[in-house]
């Protein structure tokens, strides 16, 4: 008899974006992305049912699922009228793209946060390894997932992140009126359209 | 006296910020490496030849042209490196070559262009795109139907830093109300190439003659026009023309001096004239308005205030600067490091590169980045969604500005319009239909 499968979303280009907001000695700063590549896979009895409290097929009120992303360092861009060009370079300068030109996500725990209401996204607490500039943190933040229609997902999450915790010195680029340091402290906010594979 | 002096207003190498943490105010950084293929070496295409090699990032992977000596000429002293060839058929075919110049006589740009867009390379091609509009538009379409590839028209102004630190100045009003432009190019030369071969020297002087030139107003005028209908934000929607014969009648029968009359919306027209006849004041453009008029000559401006123009406020920051007899107050973008400017304010072009060069060096940069985005979303997403990937290119900003595939047309028409009128001797008008592709 063959085992019931497991049900695997791929990442779709409509409807993904990668924000990140930072601060700094002279203003708030944004960066943002429109690419997120990679997959969830959930195990074969786990099935999202926006009209259930519960979801099925979970150990301990742990998901069995895997999750691959990868963000392409210089697929995000700095939202600046002028000159963005320095800032994505200054940015992928350094997260060190040239050597680690993929921001790289995999999940190790998944926590459903039931119960679910119905008709509202899915809560979970998440741990994973986050690796950026190829240094690899554990990880942990909620995360939600919102049922769409044809199949599609989406996730939401909100990340708070220390630069130097990747050992990445927050940029100080000296913008003509004087030096400017980037606060350690960001966030980046994802949203991930994903689409179950036929 | 009508004018308080002039106000200089200058780009120049205005610094931007360095690529690194706490370096000091240096350059651009350096994008990816774009290999290029050079079509066409003549004068122009050595110059882009010489250009491209001050450039880091962009190696001259092939040349071609199918006059011989011109491609040993070329190869021997300005891309030693390049391959060879006098089919640029096989230039195409090249898989090294990423992007093409294509710096042939107008007449050849529709095919080449075409069939180089069609084998994939980003392309750079001269101004004027064609000499017919149907050509122009053929062209235009193929740009713009090729998403994966950038294509620029070699209006090299549209990528100069000068002109774009002066850009803000007109279009917030500093002029006040703008009456008039008027701008000139004046030369004193035949326009003939010379060679021992009396069929390749008929080749070479291509513009000489109507049935392959749209004469001075498209070889020539078309960067001014095109500049003037920028600053102003308009098309022409009339020009007049006149054109003669004066100096150098050796049977061509392209007008040596023409001048135009290109008729704007709201009563603003550009007065435009050139000369192989005469270089008194050589190429600049003069923008009138109420308040001040600018003039734009090589890589510099300067603005001279009415005597009860308003103070616009940056003159304040401005230093105090002569100008011919006059004193004036000289705006520069990194006055710091200026040295006095003086009478060496007339002198000419201050910046270290020439347009071309920036032009050059705004696709090479543009390039790298759509082969970025290109190479992103197909890593993330696979290459199954056409449409999705079109999406996503259309929604990025070039980083560095540049004449696109709709500048190079509308500017291409302007100057063909322009030439026509300049042919026939009279007023014809310029439909907005006609810029529709």
């Amino acid at each position: 008899m063959q085992a019931a499968a497991q049900t695997r979303y791929i990442a779709q280009p409509q409807g993904t974006s990668v924000k990140v907001d930072g601060t700094s000695t002279a203003h708030d700063w944004e960066m943002e992305g429109r690419s997120i590549g990679g997959y969830i896979e959930f195990g074969p009895k786990v099935k999202l049912d926006a009209a259930q409290t519960t979801i099925p097929g979970l150990n301990d009120g742990k998901v069995p699922a895997t999750v691959q992303a990868h963000i392409p360092v210089t697929s995000i861009h700095a939202k600046v009228e002028h000159m963005p060009d320095v800032m994505d370079h200054l940015m992928q300068e350094h997260l060190k793209a040239d050597q680690f030109s993929q921001i790289q996500y995999h999940l190790t725990e998944m926590t459903f946060k039931g119960p679910h209401a119905p008709g509202k996204p899915f809560a979970f607490d998440t741990t994973g390894n986050l690796s950026i500039a190829g240094v690899t943190n554990k990880v942990s933040f909620p995360v939600t997932i919102e049922l769409l229609d044809a199949g599609k997902i989406k996730v939401n999450a909100a990340v708070p992140l220390k630069m130097t915790a990747f050992r990445v010195d927050p940029p100080a680029p000296n913008i003509g009126l004087g030096l400017m340091r980037c606060g350690d402290d960001i966030k980046v906010i994802i949203d991930w359209t994903l689409k179950e594979r036929n | 006296m009508a004018m308080m002096g002039g106000v200089e207003l200058r780009a120049g190498d205005a610094p931007r910020p360095a690529a690194s943490s706490e370096a000091p105010l240096t350059k651009i950084p350096i994008g990816p490496t774009v290999k290029y293929g050079v079509i066409g070496l003549g004068a122009r295409g050595r110059e882009v030849l010489k250009d491209l090699a001050l450039l880091p990032n962009a190696p001259v992977a092939a040349i071609c042209d199918s006059y011989p000596s011109s491609l040993r000429r070329a190869g021997d002293n300005d891309a030693p490196k390049a391959k060879r060839f006098d089919d640029y058929q096989q230039l195409l075919a090249s898989k090294e070559v990423q992007a093409v110049v294509i710096a042939t006589p107008t007449p050849n740009h529709r095919e080449m262009a075409l069939a180089a867009l069609q084998a994939g390379k980003h392309v750079y091609c001269e101004a004027p795109l064609a000499n017919s509009i149907e050509d122009a538009k053929a062209i235009a379409a193929a740009a713009r139907d090729s998403i994966k590839l950038v294509f620029q028209a070699g209006l090299q102004e549209r990528s100069h830093p000068q002109r774009h630190f002066l850009l803000p100045f007109i279009r917030a009003g500093a002029l006040g109300e703008t009456v008039l432009a008027r701008a000139q190019s004046h030369r004193n030369n035949s326009w003939v190439s010379a060679s021992s071969n009396p069929e390749h020297e008929k080749a070479l002087n291509w513009r000489l003659h109507q049935k392959t030139s749209t004469g001075l107003m498209g070889e020539v005028g078309i960067h001014q026009i095109d500049a003037v209908s920028w600053f102003l934000r308009a098309r022409p929607t009339a020009i007049t023309g006149f054109g003669s014969l004066l100096r150098w009648k050796d049977g061509r029968d392209v007008a040596d001096t023409v001048q135009g009359v290109f008729e704007y919306p709201g009563g603003i027209r550009l007065m435009y004239d050139a000369t192989l006849c005469n270089s008194f004041d050589k190429e600049y453009e003069m923008y009138y308005g109420t308040e001040s008029a600018v003039m734009v000559r090589d890589a510099k401006a300067w603005m001279f205030k009415e005597p009860d123009a308003a103070l616009l406020g940056w003159e304040v920051y401005a230093r105090k600067d002569d100008f011919y007899t006059e004193t004036g107050i000289a705006l520069v973008a990194n006055a710091t490091k200026q040295a006095t400017i003086g009478t060496a304010a007339t002198a000419g072009n201050t910046t270290s590169f020439t347009p071309l060069h920036y032009a050059l060096e705004a696709f090479t940069t543009n390039v790298g980045q759509l082969d970025g985005a290109v190479k992103d979303f197909i890593d993330s997403f696979g290459d199954g969604d056409p449409k999705a990937l079109a999406d996503s290119l259309k929604a990025l900003k070039p980083y560095a500005p540049a004449a696109n595939w709709q500048d190079g047309l509308e500017a291409t028409i302007l100057a063909i319009k322009a030439n026509e009128a300049v042919v026939q001797q009279q007023k014809i008008t310029v439909e907005k239909e006609l810029f529709n592709l």
